[in-house]
């Protein structure tokens, strides 16, 4: 029982975390765009699309980050956090492992960390999301099987 | 309470510090000049951000091309960590 109740509190905890770190880089993208938009015209696979990215990526940040807070649109929002902090890992793994440009398009004062600590980083974040995933799943199979008995 | 706290405030809360952080960590990069040698137009100049000069792991480069710190393949070659 008292395991039940701790996984609303730490999937509030966890939304709170993907919602500064989304506001947080999207801000800092959008003070900077046309830095950020420069820096992906530079960068190896993605240079094509550097105007579309640099506007859709903090807008589905800014998105996600305003769905978490919704219960009916939370999973999804989980979902989508876990699928555009894992491309985005992905993406440094592919140009650190196949390329030698060095990718650095990441918001404020994330962009002073190392590329193995980026890593990392997200992928703390990507568990987060993962682990929220798994525990409203779990809530919502609870309360759906208390409905129905 | 509890629920509108959590409906509310906590979102509110969380979105102002999260732009109010990017407000404060604002840090406009320094720009440097670099150079490459581009095979038919000679040497270009273009501005980087001061870390391909302090940097040793990864070339810094400006398409395909390295990054000098002057107008010659003799000088320092950028790179940034």
């Amino acid at each position: 029982m008292s395991n039940q109740g701790i996984y609303p509190k730490l999937i509030n905890l966890f939304n709170l975390l993907l919602t500064l770190l989304f506001v947080y880089t999207a801000a800092s993208k959008l003070i900077h765009l046309d830095t950020f938009q420069t820096r992906l015209e530079r960068m190896p696979y993605v240079s094509s699309y550097a105007t579309l990215i640099s506007w859709s990526v903090p807008f589905l940040e800014l998105v996600i980050s305003g769905l978490l807070w919704f219960p009916k649109y939370r999973l999804l929002a989980l979902y989508s956090s876990l699928v555009l902090l894992g491309v985005f890992t992905s993406y440094i793994i592919i140009i650190l492992t196949y390329s030698d440009s060095v990718p650095c398009t990441c918001g404020g004062i994330i962009s002073t960390l190392g590329w193995r600590d980026h890593i990392l980083f997200n992928t703390a974040f990507m568990l987060m999301s993962l682990l929220g995933i798994i525990w409203s799943n779990k809530h919502y199979n609870i309360q759906a099987h208390q409905k129905t008995t | 309470m509890k629920s509108k706290f959590l409906k509310l405030v906590l979102p509110a809360f969380a979105i102002l510090l999260a732009v109010g952080l990017a407000f404060a960590t604002d840090e406009k990069p320094v720009v440097q000049q670099a150079h490459y040698l581009h095979p038919i137009n000679g040497w270009q100049t273009v501005n980087v951000e001061d870390a391909c000069f302090t940097g040793s792991n990864m070339a810094c480069k400006y398409d395909i091309y390295q990054l000098y710190a002057e107008e010659s393949e003799s000088s320092q070659a950028l790179y940034k960590n």
